[in-house]
């Protein structure tokens, strides 16, 4: 017995031991190696790219831009979520729970690809301008700051939405009843009750709203690029592909954009702490439907039909649109439309079936790695006798708090300067390796929710009963996390499946994958092969989500009885 | 979420410990993704034909030229960049294959994006042979030494001008740039008899665009051949800009602009791109204007540094093959070979009117010339 113990001591060590190495060389040494790039020069320190970040004028524009359109994509997100979030927790719209499916599909849905989709739609001859000729200088508003930051935030919108909306569920009619009876009016009661409750998870909401802005590739490399517009991700992305290449200037700009959001990071932590009110007493939280008259209620469906339009309708319209056209110079009519585009891109042999076929073989991978590491390190983290076994939680939760550019640039410039031991850089492995670290937070934030969903007394029953240590891992522990694994690994899956920015940094000569074969496409090839391959995306897409959704929702019901 | 501090704080020990660790591991060999000095010179394996891959023979099969390349004895693989047309790459990538057995690794990419992988690489070179859509970047290739020499036996069936001095760059394609345009939008009559000149006029405000010469190779030459032939004072590139002239991107989407109507007029588009859109149906035509334009040799070009020489040489004589060459016209190209034909929907190598090209001219302002158009177009949508 004490053998016994000796030796699941042993294993313990052994496998803290071998997470960690794993954890170092998929995050720390790429991290490492973006600031050794960033200061060190033939193995002398080098300042030159710090200074050359504040002398050359072009990289503080690109640092201002980064900034006002995280500005301005924020703002235009709160304008949209706010009201949708108190219609859907203080209406009766509140009970209609399917909506909150369909306001999650524009979050998921790639943003390249609803960003191709708008270009189509608003371009100079473009299908809006098909539809009503009389509009004629639609391109101004498309190719413009304020177009970049509207399609932004029709991708970001949601996640504002879902935290408002949990937010104001979690405040109490009570206090709202307590000011009407008082005699406040509507407005007055939004402005001296809800402002000051919310503040703070609303503080939240923008801050995450303004890092995912501030880490996004996709939209604005399809149109900031097109009108001179550079940010953080686009800039990194040109000096790692576009000549001359400057990996030096790269890695400065990702060690200020990793500064820039630890410290919102930091913000948005003091702000939880500090500015939230603990309307969560315990009481029960009572929550009484505003009646709203019947012209209110179809003004709200207006509002909700015009946001669920431009964020899903016209996105989708656009990509199904151009898949199906036969000549493009024919535009939107009946007699124009086709499907030959799908049976090209299916035809055996196809560049496309081929880029469909390694996406699935690498998000598979990536997922089931992930899961494995993510199991292992959730098992070893409970264990609260070993404190620094959390270390390995953290580390590995890191690539979720670093945009995706930054840990990609960093596997990049870590495993091309091993190149010459180790031939990782240029194959399909890198990318692996590269899916693995950005999105085992995924999994460990799922395995480590199902975890705490059932009490630790479970497996010590069954420990009691004389059950060994593997034993209950494989009959109490695995079953009861095993929702969370899986919701985790098609999470994973989905995401690695469409990823855009380690796979057009990362992918292997001769290889596409399907963004990159979406993104050649459109840019060298044929827009409609693209787009179907969009639209293919886009349902499978689609369906992973309703399946998730469907999972976590019978999850919290039977977690309620 | 207190949590989140103790997170944090966790998350930094971590990084901290981790780092000294990574440090060795990183620091043995430096970051040296963009290190140069790569091996550029004096150790070219020359033009030497060895021995073992080229053989003249007399049985001809079509085409004029009297060369047999026996390919037997070649096996492992070679690792090829080309520009568009994709398609084109791959069936020729593909007849290379079956032609050896050797694999090809085919990646596909704009002129620019293709030299900037080259530089990407310096450190580990992948590439074998490397063809470019500018004629002017292959020869800056040469200048700085990347280059190896190596004498086809089909070096002489080429057109004038699609052979360098030094037997490193071989116009096995060639294509030309004019102006193409949506004729729903615009007539023949008002449109073709235009000069270069012409699309200053305010009637073409805003709707005229141009490929980006930084990664359309075509666009490039034909910019630096214009600036030291026609518009050596940039007063016509700058009255376009002043017109609302826009930077289309590559050529593929430039030309789908012109396509979709999103633009009227695309100057100094590609030609094989709008002839095979032309062949599929449409509503587009191109026409070259008076003063002439530039014809330009699409260089191949095996690297100095190329991991599989044997099989580049191989891949360069099959690209100027029969087979190949008919591909080559197949994708409304020009061949390089002198005695192919040119698909008959095209204009061919000798009717097309070219201005005075001085390529050493055009090579020394290429880079100049090309980040002109893109600064001067910045801000035109």
């Amino acid at each position: 017995m004490k053998n016994n113990a000796k030796f699941q001591k042993a294993a313990a060590i052994t496998a803290f031991i071998a997470v960690a190495l794993v954890l170092i060389i998929l995050i720390i040494c790429p991290l490492v190696s973006i600031l050794s790039k960033s200061f060190i020069t033939d193995g002398k320190l080098d300042w030159s790219n710090l200074v050359s970040l504040f002398s050359d004028s072009g990289y503080l524009e690109t640092i201002g831009n980064s900034l006002l359109l995280g500005l301005s994509v924020t703002v235009i997100s709160t304008v949209i979520s706010l009201p949708l979030a108190f219609l859907f927790s203080r209406t009766k719209l509140a009970k209609l729970k399917w909506m909150d499916i369909i306001f999650m599909i524009p979050f998921m849905t790639p943003p390249y690809i609803s960003a191709m989709g708008w270009t189509k739609f608003l371009a100079k001859r473009g299908y809006l301008q098909q539809i009503i000729p009389a509009i004629t200088n639609s391109q101004n508003f498309l190719y413009s700051f304020w177009g970049l930051s509207f399609i932004m935030a029709l991708h970001v919108f949601p996640f504002m939405y879902t935290m408002m909306k949990n937010a104001l569920l979690n405040v109490p009619s009570a206090l709202d009843e307590a000011a009407a009876v008082s005699g406040g009016s509507f407005f007055y009661r939004l402005r001296r009750v809800y402002a000051p409750l919310l503040l703070g998870n609303y503080a939240i909401a923008a801050i995450l709203v303004f890092i995912k802005t501030l880490s996004e590739y996709g939209t604005p490399a399809v149109i900031g690029n097109k009108i001179g517009f550079y940010v953080f991700t686009t800039s990194i992305h040109n000096y790692t592909s576009i000549s001359p290449v400057n990996f030096g200037m790269a890695a400065m700009l990702s060690v200020v954009l990793t500064l820039l959001c630890f410290i919102l990071w930091l913000a948005q932590n003091h702000l939880t702490n500090k500015k939230t009110y603990k309307v969560v007493s315990g009481k029960g939280v009572r929550v009484n439907y505003i009646k709203m008259p019947w012209y209110v209620t179809v003004l709200a469906w207006i509002y909700i039909a015009a946001v669920l339009i431009t964020a899903i309708g016209v996105p989708y319209f656009s990509v199904i649109a151009t898949s199906l056209l036969e000549k493009v110079s024919r535009g939107l009519s009946l007699d124009n439309l086709t499907f030959a585009n799908y049976a090209e891109l299916f035809s055996s042999g196809s560049q496309g079936l081929e880029a469909i076929s390694i996406s699935l073989e690498l998000a598979l991978l990536s997922a089931t790695i992930a899961s494995v590491l993510g199991i292992i390190i959730c098992t070893l983290s409970r264990n609260k006798k070993r404190k620094y076994n959390k270390v390995l939680e953290a580390t590995g939760m890191l690539p979720e708090m670093l945009p995706s550019i930054v840990l990609v640039l960093g596997i990049m410039l870590f495993w091309n300067s091993l190149y010459n031991v180790i031939k990782v850089y240029n194959t399909l492995t890198i990318m692996v390796l590269a899916y693995t670290a950005l999105f085992l937070p995924y999994s460990i934030q799922y395995i480590t929710s199902a975890f705490t969903q059932f009490s630790d007394n479970l497996p010590l029953a069954g420990r009691i009963t004389g059950g060994s240590k593997p034993y209950v891992f494989m009959r109490i522990t695995l079953p009861l996390i095993a929702k969370g694994i899986i919701t985790g690994w098609m999470m994973i899956f989905i995401i690695s499946f469409r990823e855009l920015v380690a796979a057009s940094m990362l992918e292997p000569t001769n290889t596409y994958v399907i963004s990159t074969y979406i993104w050649r496409q459109f840019e060298q090839g044929s827009s409609q092969l693209g787009m179907c391959m969009a639209v293919i995306c886009l349902i499978i897409t689609v369906v992973v989500l309703i399946v998730v959704r469907l999972l976590t929702e019978r999850e919290k019901k039977s977690r309620r009885k | 979420m207190k949590q989140l501090t103790k997170k944090i704080a966790t998350i930094s020990v971590a990084a901290l410990l981790a780092a000294g660790m990574a440090a060795v591991a990183a620091g043995d060999n430096g970051t040296e993704t963009s290190a140069s000095g790569t091996a550029s010179s004096g150790s070219s394996t020359t033009n030497s034909s060895s021995a073992s891959e080229t053989s003249a023979s007399d049985s001809s099969s079509g085409g004029a030229a009297d060369v047999t390349i026996d390919y037997s004895g070649l096996s492992g693989e070679i690792t090829v960049y080309m520009p568009s047309p994709a398609g084109l790459a791959s069936k020729l990538c593909a007849g290379f294959e079956e032609l050896t057995g050797v694999t090809v690794n085919l990646w596909t990419g704009t002129t620019g994006e293709i030299t900037a992988k080259l530089t990407a690489e310096e450190s580990n070179p992948q590439a074998d042979v490397v063809i470019l859509a500018s004629w002017s970047d292959g020869l800056s290739l040469k200048s700085e030494g990347k280059l190896m020499s190596y004498q086809s036996p089909y070096a002489e069936y080429m057109h004038d001008g699609c052979v360098d001095d030094g037997y490193t760059l071989y116009g096995t394609s060639a294509s030309a740039v004019g102006v193409i345009y949506n004729t729903n939008i615009y007539s023949a009559e008002e449109i073709e008899s235009l000069d270069w000149s012409d699309y200053a006029d305010s009637k073409f405000k805003d709707d005229i665009s141009i490929p980006d010469p930084t990664k359309s190779g075509a666009c490039k030459d034909f910019i630096s051949g214009f600036v030291t032939a026609i518009d050596t004072d940039y007063s016509i590139i700058d009255s376009w800009a002043a017109n609302g002239l826009t930077n289309g991107g590559g050529n593929s989407p430039a030309l789908e602009s012109v396509k979709s109507g999103e633009k009227g007029i695309l100057i100094a588009g590609v030609d094989y791109n709008a002839y095979s859109a032309i062949a599929s149906g449409e509503d587009i035509a191109i026409y070259y204007p008076e003063s002439g334009t530039v014809i330009n040799p699409r260089p191949a070009m095996i690297m100095n540094t190329a991991p599989h020489v044997d099989n580049a040489k191989a891949f360069m004589d099959y690209l100027m093959s029969d087979d190949a060459q008919q591909l080559v016209a197949d994708a409304y190209l020009i061949p390089g070979r002198a005695d192919v034909d040119c698909n008959s929907a095209r204009l061919g190598f000798d009717d097309i009117k070219q201005y005075e090209v001085d390529w050493d001219k055009m090579m020394a302002v290429a880079d100049t010339a090309a980040s002109y158009v893109v600064t001067k177009t910045a801000g035109n949508i």
